[in-house]
C-alpha cells in the first residue's frame, strides 16, 4: 500500500495504465467491455453513416470524424475519472442538481431543432442535451440521498418517497416541456429503479402502479374515444406495413433491414437499407444496420455486450464499498443498458417507435463523451470495490 | 490505498443486492422479448423480409430490345429500328435556379413550350416528367452538350427505338406499322410482332430512399435479346412496279373503293408484291394519306363527327383489301370451274357446248354475256368467250358434291393462313347449303365471296401443276448476324388437280391472252406468253346498282408459269367497268416489266419477231455505205440526211433499244443534225394507220398493250402529245387497246 502511494505521487504513465495493482486496480472485465463497445460502435457507425454522409454532406467521413475525436477524448476522460475517488462526487450533488435545472430551463429558450428544444448549442464546440446531464444528476443525487437517509428512513413516505418524487417530477416536467418523452420515460425508470433498490417500501410502488391503473381506467371512462385510438395505435405498432405513410414507415424499414440480414447478414458495409431508405441509420436505427450487415449473429453480439455490461455492472454494484458507489454504478449501468434495450426494442418493433439512441453506437459526440465519463466513475467505484474478496 | 473505513450504515445491504437481482431479472425478461423478435424476423421470416426488402431496394428497369429489321427478298431494308431518345426531367434532382434556363434551351432544341417545361419542373418530388419522346441523335447530342457545358442537373435522356420505313409510302399494307411503344399494330409488324420484338432485358439496380441508383456495384444486368429480322418474299422492285401502276390507275379510273394488286410466285406461293392503293406512309400511319379525304375531314366542323371521320379514314387506309375484303370473283373463277371439270373427268378439251344466250336453272333465267348466244363452242372457246351457260353446264355435270369438293380443295372455303393479320373467312356454300341455282351461279363465279388472296392462290394452283400452295410473305427469320433462325418457307398444301389438267388450263389461258376473241388480250406482252382471265362482278350488296369490281388474273409464261398477277379495281368510275380493258392492261404492263426483271427469256412468235426491239448498232464515223449495210442487216431502215460520205451522227443513238424495222437517221457532213417534225394526233387511229403516219414523218413507233394485229385494236394513248416538235427519228410510244370488250 505504501509502495503504491509513493508511486502515485510521481505520475507514471506506464503505471497509470497498469491496472493489475492489487486492490487498487479497476475492474478489467468492465474496462474491456467498455472499450469493445466503443470500438465496435465506431466501426458500425462508420459503416452505417458513410452513405448518409455522402448524400447529405458529400463527405463519407462526416459523421465518423467527430465521433472518433470524442471517443479518444472520452477514453482519456474515462481513464482520468477512474483514477479519481468517486466519493468526491458526494460534495457536488447540489451543484450538479442546480446546474441541471439551470440547463433544463435554458434549453427551453434555445432555437427549435426538428420541432423540439432538446439541444444546447455551444458554437464551434458542439451541442449537448441537458436531459443527458439530468439523467446523471438523478443518479448522483438519488445515490447520495439514499445513502444519507439510511435504510429505515427510506421505508417512510417522508424520506423514502417525497424528496425523490419532487426531484423526479420537477425534472420530468421540464423535460416534457422540451418535449422529450423518451428521455423522460428513461429518467423516470432510472429514478424508480434506484428508489426500488435503495430501499423505498414496495408498497409505494404498488400504490403508484395502482394509481396508474386507476388513471388509465379513469381516462378510458372519461374519454371512451381513447379505446379505438389505442387500438389503432396498437395495430399500427404490430403491423407497421399498414401505416407506411406515417409512423409505421421507420419501423417497417427497420424490420426489412433486420429481416433481410438473416442469420449472417449481408456483410460489413453492405447494408442496402442505409441508402436513404432507413431513416437515421447513423442514429436511432443503427442497430437495424448492424443486423442487416452482420445478421442475427451480429445483433446478438451487441445484445450480449450490453448484457455483459449489465451483469458486470451489477456485480460491481453489489461489491461496491458503499451504498453511494453501489447505487451510482446501478444507476449508470442501468441507464445505459435500459437505453440500449429500449433502442433495440424499437428497432425490432418490440415496442412502439420512440426516439432513443443506442449508447456507444449512435452518432453523437457529447453523448459518447458523457457515457465514457460515467464509465470512468464506474471504473473508479470498481477500484474501491471488494472485487477479490468474495461475497 | 489509505482510506477511512466505510460507516456500517453505508454498507451495501443484502436487500439492495436482492432488489438489484430483481431489476436484472426484469431486464433479462425484456431482453428475451427482443431476442425472440429477432429470431422471428431474422430467422423464421427471413425469406419474407428479404423479398419485401428487395422490392423496396431494387429497381427493375426494362431495357428495350432492338426490333428486328424487315428485308425484301434481296435483303433491301424495308423497315428498320433506329436509336432515338426520350427526354425527361427529374425535378427532384434539378436546381431551381437552372429551371428557367432548362426550359429556354429545351424550347430552342425541341420546340417544346417553355411554360409547359417549367410546369413540369415544379413537381419537385418527381423524378420522371417526360418532355418529349423519340428525339433524334442531333437533338439528343444538343441536349447532352447543353447539360455538360452549363452543368445542368436533372435533364435526362433515355434510349429508345423508333421504327423507320426508308421507302415511305411503300408496301404499307404488307409492312403495317408500329405504335409509340414499338408494338406492331398492322401488317407483318403485327403478325410477327413477337419475333420482331425480342426479349426485354432488365437492369436490376439497387435504389436508395430517393429512388436513385446506388451505383454500379449494386447492378445486375440481363441484356436484352434483340428481335429477329424478317426476310420477306417481297421484291422491292416488283413492289414498286405494282404500286406505281395501281396508283396511277386509281386516279385514271376514278376508283372509289381502292385497288388491289398481288404478284405471286405460282410455284411457291411466295408473294412478290402486294398492294392496296391508296394506302398510307408507315412512318406516319395516323396521317390521312389521301389528300382528298384529308381535305374533306379538315372541312368537318363538328368535333365528334370529325374524330369519327378520322378514325374511319385511318381504319380504311390501313385495311389490306387483298386479305381482308371479300368479293365475288366473277369470271376469273371460271378457271377453277374449268380445272375442276377437266380433273373430275366430266369434260375434256374436246367437249363442246351449245350456247343459246341464256339458260333456265331452277326457274331462273340466267343470261350469257352475249345475249344472242355463242352457238356451238369447244371447251377452250367456252373459257375464251367466258360463256356463262357453258360453265353452268360444267357445274351441273359435276354436281353439287363434286363441285363443292373441288371448291374446298382449291382452298376457297378456308382461310389461306397467309402470314398477315385480318384475313377474312370466305362466304361459301357447303354441299348441304348449295342448291341447283346456287351451283349454277357459283359455276361462273357469283353468289359466293372470297378474298383476292384466295383467288390468286386458286389460280396459281390451277397453273402450277395442280398443287395448292401456301401464300406467304416471310420466308425466314434471321438473327442480327444474319444467321437463319427459322426457315418459314411453307410446303404446298395438297395436289388439287392433275399436272396434265393444269397444263391444259395454261394452254387455254395462253390462247385467251393471245387471240383476238380472248378477253385476256389486254394483258398481251410481246414475247412473254401471258395468259389470263378477266372478271367483272356487280356489287349486289351496295346501294348503287352500277358498282362493279373489275378484276384480272394474269399468268406467265404460259408454257411454264412463274408468276400470277391479280389486279382488282373496286368501283371504278370511268368509261367502262369491265375487268378486261381496265385491269388487263395493268397486268400486261406489269408482266412486261416483271418478267424481264426476273430474267425470264422472251420467246417471240413469228409475227412478234418483226417487232422486237433491239439495240441500234453504232455507225458513227463509218463510211455511209458500210453504215447502211450494217443497219439494214440488223433489221432497220435508214434515212440519210445530207450529202456527205461518212456518218457524223445517228439518231436514235446506239444506247437506245428500238423496234425492228424502225428508221435510223444518219447525218453526214454539212447537215444540221436535228431536223424537227411535229407529232401528229394518233389516238383512236388503228395501229396500222398510226404506224404509217409516223413512218411518213420519219418518226419511229413502239407499242404496248393489246397485240396491234387485232382487228378491233386502236391507239388509246401516245407518250408525246400531238403538236410537240421532236427530232426526226424519235420513238413515239403508243398504247394499244381493244374496243370490242365483253365478258
Amino acid at each position: 500500500m505504501k509502495k503504491a502511494k509513493s508511486k502515485k505521487t510521481q505520475f507514471n504513465i506506464r503505471k497509470f495504465f497498469r491496472f493489475a495493482d492489487k486492490g487498487t486496480s479497476i475492474d478489467m472485465p468492465m474496462f474491456i467491455i467498455t472499450i469493445t463497445l466503443v470500438v465496435f460502435g465506431l466501426i458500425m457507425l462508420y459503416s452505417a453513416s458513410y452513405v448518409v454522409g455522402i448524400y447529405r454532406m458529400n463527405d463519407s467521413m462526416h459523421y465518423i470524424k467527430d465521433q472518433v475525436v470524442f471517443a479518444i477524448v472520452g477514453v482519456i476522460v474515462m481513464m482520468i475519472a477512474s483514477k479519481i475517488d468517486y466519493r468526491i462526487l458526494l460534495r457536488y450533488d447540489k451543484l450538479v442538481l442546480g446546474l441541471s435545472y439551470f440547463l433544463l430551463i435554458i434549453v427551453l429558450f434555445m432555437p427549435e431543432f426538428k420541432g423540439v428544444k432538446r439541444w444546447i448549442i455551444i458554437p464551434s464546440v458542439g451541442s449537448f442535451q441537458p436531459s443527458e446531464i439530468a439523467k446523471f444528476t438523478v443518479i448522483l443525487v438519488f445515490a447520495k440521498l439514499i445513502q444519507q437517509q439510511g435504510s429505515k428512513k427510506m421505508k417512510t413516505i417522508r424520506y423514502g418517497v417525497v424528496p425523490f418524487a419532487v426531484i423526479l417530477a420537477s425534472i420530468a416536467f421540464l423535460m416534457v416541456l422540451e418535449p422529450h418523452l423518451s428521455g423522460t420515460v428513461i429518467i423516470l425508470c432510472i429514478g424508480a429503479i434506484m428508489m426500488f433498490v435503495g430501499g423505498t417500501d414496495i408498497k409505494w410502488f404498488a400504490i403508484a402502479g395502482g394509481v396508474l391503473v386507476v388513471g388509465v381506467v379513469g381516462a378510458v371512462i372519461m374519454f371512451p374515444d381513447l379505446v379505438p385510438y389505442a387500438e389503432t395505435r396498437i395495430v399500427a405498432w404490430r403491423h407497421p406495413e399498414l401505416d407506411l405513410a406515417g409512423s409505421g414507415y421507420q419501423s417497417y424499414q427497420s424490420l426489412l433491414a433486420i429481416g433481410s440480414g438473416g442469420l449472417f447478414g449481408l456483410g460489413l458495409g453492405n447494408s442496402r437499407q442505409k441508402h436513404l431508405i432507413l431513416p437515421e441509420p447513423q442514429n436511432d436505427f443503427i442497430f437495424s444496420v448492424i443486423c442487416e450487415e452482420l445478421g442475427f449473429i451480429g445483433g446478438m453480439i451487441v445484445i450480449a455486450l450490453f448484457l455483459a455490461l449489465l451483469f458486470r455492472g451489477l456485480y460491481i454494484s453489489s461489491k461496491a464499498k458503499d451504498k453511494f458507489g453501489s447505487l451510482l454504478v446501478l444507476g449508470i449501468i442501468g441507464q445505459i443498458t435500459l437505453q440500449a434495450f429500449l433502442n433495440i426494442a424499437v428497432a425490432t418493433n418490440t415496442i412502439p417507435n420512440t426516439g432513443i439512441s443506442l449508447p456507444f453506437f449512435s452518432e453523437g459526440g457529447t453523448s459518447l463523451l458523457m457515457l465514457l465519463g460515467e464509465m470512468g466513475i464506474v471504473l473508479s467505484i470498481s477500484r474501491y470495490a471488494n472485487l477479490n474478496k468474495g461475497e | 490505498m489509505n482510506e477511512k473505513p466505510v460507516k456500517p450504515q453505508n454498507r451495501v445491504t443484502k436487500s439492495m443486492k436482492i432488489r438489484s437481482k430483481v431489476v436484472a431479472a426484469v431486464f433479462m425478461l425484456f431482453c428475451f422479448m427482443i431476442m425472440w423478435n429477432m429470431i422471428d424476423v431474422q430467422i423464421i421470416k427471413y425469406e419474407e423480409y428479404k423479398a419485401k426488402a428487395s422490392s423496396v431496394q431494387l429497381r427493375d428497369t426494362k431495357i428495350s430490345p432492338k426490333r428486328g429489321t424487315i428485308y425484301d427478298a434481296n435483303m433491301k431494308v424495308l423497315a428498320q429500328s433506329a436509336t432515338v431518345w426520350t427526354v425527361f426531367v427529374s425535378p427532384a434532382e434539378s436546381k431551381e435556379e437552372q429551371h428557367q434556363r432548362i426550359a429556354e434551351k429545351l424550347e430552342e432544341i425541341l420546340g417544346v413550350d417553355r411554360n409547359k417545361t417549367l410546369e413540369k419542373l415544379k413537381k419537385t418530388k418527381s423524378y420522371y416528367e417526360i418532355i418529349q419522346y423519340k428525339i433524334d441523335k442531333p437533338q439528343a447530342d444538343a441536349i447532352r452538350n447543353f447539360c455538360a457545358e452549363e452543368e445542368i442537373l436533372g435533364v435526362n435522356l433515355m434510349e429508345d427505338y423508333k421504327r423507320y420505313y426508308p421507302y415511305g409510302n411503300f408496301a404499307a399494307t404488307i409492312l403495317g406499322f408500329c405504335g409509340t411503344d414499338n408494338q406492331g399494330l398492322a401488317g407483318i409488324e403485327s403478325f410477327y410482332n413477337e419475333e420482331l420484338t425480342g426479349v426485354h432485358g432488365r437492369i436490376i439496380s439497387a435504389k436508395n430512399g430517393w429512388g436513385l441508383d446506388m451505383g454500379y456495384e449494386y447492378e445486375e444486368l440481363n441484356a436484352a435479346q434483340d428481335g429477329y429480322s424478317l426476310v420477306t418474299t417481297i421484291d422491292e422492285t416488283i413492289q414498286h412496279f405494282l404500286e406505281r401502276s395501281l396508283s396511277s390507275k386509281v386516279v385514271d379510273y376514278n376508283v372509289q373503293q381502292r385497288a388491289v394488286g398481288i404478284v405471286m410466285n405460282v410455284k411457291t406461293g411466295a408473294i412478290l408484291a402486294m398492294s392496296t392503293k391508296p394506302d398510307f406512309d408507315p412512318n406516319e400511319p395516323f396521317t390521312i394519306h389521301d389528300p382528298k379525304i384529308a381535305e374533306a375531314i379538315e372541312a368537318i366542323t363538328d368535333e365528334k363527327e370529325k374524330n369519327d371521320a378520322i378514325s374511319k379514314a385511318r381504319q380504311s387506309q390501313w385495311r389490306n383489301k387483298a386479305v381482308s375484303d371479300l368479293y365475288e370473283p366473277g369470271s376469273v373463277f371460271k378457271i377453277v370451274t374449268a380445272s375442276s371439270a377437266l380433273d373430275s373427268g366430266v369434260a375434256n378439251t374436246h367437249s363442246s357446248f351449245n350456247c343459246r344466250g341464256f339458260v333456265n336453272v331452277g326457274g331462273w333465267r340466267i343470261n350469257c354475256n352475249q345475249r344472242s348466244g355463242h352457238g356451238v363452242l369447244s371447251f377452250e372457246q367456252a373459257l375464251i368467250n367466258s360463256c356463262n351457260p357453258s360453265f353452268i353446264e360444267l357445274g351441273q355435270r359435276m354436281g353439287i358434291p363434286t363441285f363443292v369438293d373441288y371448291f374446298e380443295s382449291f382452298g376457297l372455303s378456308e382461310k389461306t393462313n397467309i402470314d398477315l393479320p385480318g384475313e377474312q373467312k370466305s362466304l361459301a356454300y357447303t354441299a348441304q347449303t348449295m342448291t341447283e341455282t346456287s351451283l349454277a351461279s357459283n359455276s361462273f363465279g357469283q353468289t359466293f365471296k372470297i378474298t383476292p388472296i384466295q383467288m390468286i392462290t386458286a389460280v396459281a394452283t390451277a397453273v402450277n401443276g395442280g398443287q395448292l400452295v401456301q401464300p406467304h410473305i416471310v420466308s425466314k427469320l434471321v438473327d442480327k448476324e444474319g444467321n437463319v433462325v427459322k426457315n418459314l418457307t411453307p410446303e404446298p398444301k395438297r395436289q388439287v388437280i392433275s399436272e396434265e389438267v393444269s397444263k391444259q388450263i395454261c394452254d387455254i389461258l395462253y390462247k385467251n391472252g393471245n387471240t383476238e376473241q380472248g378477253h385476256a388480250k389486254h394483258a398481251y406482252v410481246s414475247g412473254y406468253r401471258v395468259g389470263g382471265k378477266s372478271g367483272t362482278s356487280q356489287k349486289l350488296d351496295t346501294e348503287m346498282d352500277d358498282d362493279y369490281i373489275a378484276s384480272f388474273v394474269g399468268v406467265a409464261p404460259c408454257d411454264d408459269p412463274e408468276i400470277a398477277i391479280l389486279i382488282f379495281f373496286d368501283e371504278p368510275r370511268t368509261t367502262t367497268y369491265y375487268g378486261g380493258p381496265l385491269a388487263g392492261p395493268v397486268v400486261g404492263e406489269l408482266m412486261g416489266e416483271i418478267l424481264p426483271y426476273l430474267g425470264v427469256e422472251p420467246k417471240y412468235t413469228e409475227s412478234e419477231k418483226a417487232n422486237v426491239s433491239i439495240y441500234v448498232p453504232s455507225v458513227v464515223g463509218k463510211d455511209l455505205t458500210d453504215a447502211r449495210v450494217e443497219l439494214q442487216r440488223a433489221g432497220f431502215t435508214v434515212k440519210v440526211m445530207g450529202s456527205g460520205n461518212s456518218v457524223m451522227s445517228q439518231f436514235p443513238s446506239n444506247s437506245n433499244k428500238v423496234q425492228k424495222g424502225s428508221t435510223i437517221i444518219l447525218y453526214t457532213e454539212g447537215e444540221i443534225n436535228n431536223v424537227m417534225v411535229t407529232v401528229p394526233q394518233l389516238i383512236n387511229q388503228s395501229p396500222a394507220q398510226a404506224e404509217s403516219v409516223l413512218k411518213g414523218l420519219g418518226l419511229n413507233i413502239e407499242t404496248t398493250g393489246v397485240s396491234k394485229n387485232n382487228a378491233s385494236a386502236v391507239v388509246t394513248a401516245q407518250n408525246i402529245p400531238a403538236g410537240d416538235k421532236v427530232q426526226i427519228g424519235t420513238v413515239v410510244k403508243l398504247t394499244i387497246s381493244d374496243t370490242a370488250d365483253f365478258e
